[in-house]
């Protein structure tokens, strides 16, 4: 049995190449059918923000790859209500909303932990 | 299981620490190096809340020392081979990239 591995992802989407490199672990790790999950923390709840353009800071949609989780078998995707609520964003798409006492209780179930 | 996290990165500029506190279980550390150090400021509000969350608190000793921190006595001053000590006796090390 893998070790099951949650990438935490915090970065916006835009500042850096930090929130697609996140993406790309666990995308990667889903197409080798790792237990696998995406926590979405801090800033990095930004990159679940709606309608957003990438071509007008002439950057690669995110949004695709998003929506690539679930087709690589990736299920266990959350973000932090805290992170939402403080900056405002009422919704999450497919991510699941948990509370900071749910998040600790699920580091602690994952076998490895990445934090970008 | 237990989690030791590393923070780095100072505390008055990032919000790394606070999420951490936000975050970590009873049974996890937090290990300070670099500029997260920084949270060990007598008198600053960072280090009130990291005293009063409850959970281990180590400091890498030649950080604080570079950064004349005192280290208060409820938090432990680790050098490097009592670093990786800890990343051991700890089930996983979660890193505040």
């Amino acid at each position: 049995m893998s070790k099951s591995l949650l990438v935490i992802s915090r970065q916006a989407p835009w500042s850096g190449p930090g929130a697609r490199e996140a993406l790309d672990i666990v995308l990667a790790g889903g197409a080798f059918d790792l237990p696998i999950g995406l926590l979405f923390l801090d800033d990095g709840v930004f990159q679940l923000a709606a309608s957003q353009d990438a071509r007008a800071v002439q950057q690669k949609d995110l949004s695709a790859n998003l929506q690539a989780l679930e087709l690589f078998g990736v299920e266990e995707v959350f973000a932090c209500s805290h992170s939402l609520a403080v900056r405002g964003l009422a919704t999450s798409g497919n991510a699941q909303p948990l509370s900071s006492e749910q998040i600790s209780q699920m580091i602690d179930r994952y076998d490895q932990v990445i934090t970008l | 299981m237990s989690t030791l996290h590393v923070v780095s990165h100072s505390p008055f500029t990032d919000s790394r620490l606070d999420s951490c506190l936000r975050l970590c279980g009873t049974q996890d550390a937090i290990l300070l190096c670099g500029d997260g150090t920084y949270a060990l400021q007598p008198a600053s509000a960072t280090c009130q809340a990291l005293q009063a969350r409850g959970v281990k608190v180590f400091v890498l000793a030649e950080d604080s020392q570079a950064r004349n921190l005192a280290v208060p006595e409820w938090a432990g001053s680790v050098d490097y081979p009592a670093f990786v000590q800890l990343s051991i006796d700890y089930d996983k090390v979660n890193t505040w990239l």
